[in-house]
């Protein structure tokens, strides 16, 4: 008894150690089938183990949700900001290619003046709305002189009228105090094309008996040395001949539309300081 | 400062801004909103010169007759100073009333001296058929002047 008492713990360890080495041993060649310990275990513990890997299915589905939330946020930025990036390109493409058909446009203008010229973009416009004039981003400085042509991709737009070193002002050709040597191209009968406002002209000291109709394309004559010969103005929108008086009334709705216009040429011809 | 900044703005809204996004006559008129600015809460000494300077500025970035619009806004800042006395300036109704009546007589004073003083046939039509959007327009312009915090409290400095 005294050695038990000694050695209990010892011999106890002993005896368990060799017994699960037995047990081990014994159960070897039947690894493959379950005892009865392993199924007693496996069926106390099954009514458990469903239902907690249920909830802990649940709570990875949570987790896993949780974390691809936060990756597809950061997906979601990455992507906003990547089409953002992808619409201001595009409208930077569009605008090229506007900028492009416009320039291509000009310079189809530009060969047909047998003058040298000057591109210039428009940069503001009449502060008020019954005086027509705008502003371009050349002056003197780049060889802009007062009463030069100015010219755009249609069409005559007007001429210079204010000239300071950096910008000059375009007296258009709309405008009540503007005025250019014209002719109809089909019948070639002549007239002064002066601006009405509201964006239209009208052709006068066209005599009564000059053919005019409706539709007639009119140009500028070449008289005068501003605007070179041949140039678009615009289109008689209106004739009209009263009883009396020499004149007709023609009203020319103009081939350049003032409200769109970006780009210019002005014609380095004429002009005065 | 504030003020060359404003008329600075002004200038670049009004040649460079809003004709991209409104028709002709709604353009309003943002110079002649600070000239009656002026008349209502400035001083004469300083109003007066300055309403001269802004009219110069308005005629350099619009037609052909320098000098048309800087006696016109002149005019317009006498007159008001004149009456502004006897007045509750500091009223945004009494403000947006007067740029209404102003906007009016810069457009007839316009009109007599370039039917007087030069050779524009068709100008009276032109001024006449877009003069009611541009008032309108100008008075509206002058109400959202209004809500300025700086328009509530005056200024001082002029």
């Amino acid at each position: 008894m005294e050695i038990f008492k000694k050695y209990g713990f010892i011999i106890l360890i002993s005896t368990g150690i060799i017994a699960g080495v037995l047990f081990y041993s014994l159960n070897v060649p039947r690894s493959r089938e379950a005892n009865f310990i392993e199924r007693g275990i496996m069926a106390s513990f099954a009514p458990i183990l469903k239902p907690a890997a249920q909830v802990s299915r649940f709570f990875e589905d949570i987790w896993d949700g949780y974390i691809s939330l936060i990756d597809e946020h950061k997906e979601n930025l990455r992507l906003r900001e990547e089409i953002r990036d992808l619409n201001s390109r595009l409208v930077e493409a569009n605008e090229a290619v506007q900028a492009n058909l416009r320039l291509t446009r000009l310079l189809d203008m530009k060969s047909n003046i047998n003058a040298q010229s000057l591109t210039a973009s428009v940069v503001g416009e009449d502060v008020t709305s019954w005086f027509k004039t705008m502003i371009i981003d050349r002056g003197s400085s780049s060889g802009i002189r007062q009463g030069m042509a100015v010219i755009a991709a249609d069409g005559i737009a007007g001429q210079t009228v204010k000239v300071g070193a950096s910008t000059s002002r375009v007296l258009l050709m709309t405008d009540h105090a503007s005025g250019i040597a014209a002719v109809i191209q089909r019948s070639r009968a002549r007239g002064v094309v002066k601006g009405k406002g509201e964006g239209l002209c009208s052709m006068v000291f066209t005599t009564r008996d000059e053919d005019v109709k409706v539709g007639d394309q009119v140009v500028s004559s070449g008289i005068g040395g501003v605007f070179p010969k041949g140039l678009p103005i615009g289109e008689v929108t209106m004739v009209k001949r009263g009883e009396y008086g020499i004149f007709q009334t023609v009203t020319i709705r103009p081939v350049v539309n003032f409200s769109h216009l970006e780009e210019v040429l002005v014609v380095l011809r004429g002009g005065y300081e | 400062m504030l003020f060359i900044a404003t008329v600075i703005l002004a200038v670049i809204f009004q040649s460079s801004v809003l004709p991209v996004y409104i028709a002709d006559p709604f353009k309003p008129d943002l110079l002649l909103i600070i000239v009656v600015y002026l008349a209502l809460r400035g001083s004469f000494k300083f109003g007066s010169p300055l309403s001269w300077l802004l009219g110069l500025i308005k005629d350099v970035l619009s037609g052909l007759y320098l000098g048309l619009n800087a006696f016109t806004f002149l005019i317009i800042f006498l007159v008001i100073k004149n009456v502004a006395d006897r007045l509750y300036a500091e009223s945004s109704f009494l403000f947006v009333v007067t740029v209404l009546v102003a906007t009016l007589a810069s457009a007839t004073i316009n009109l007599l001296l370039l039917v007087m003083l030069t050779n524009v046939p068709g100008i009276a039509y032109s001024i006449t058929s877009g003069l009611i959007p541009h008032v309108l327009t100008t008075a509206f312009a002058a109400s959202l002047a209004t809500l300025f915090p700086r328009f509530s409290r005056g200024n001082e400095a002029l």
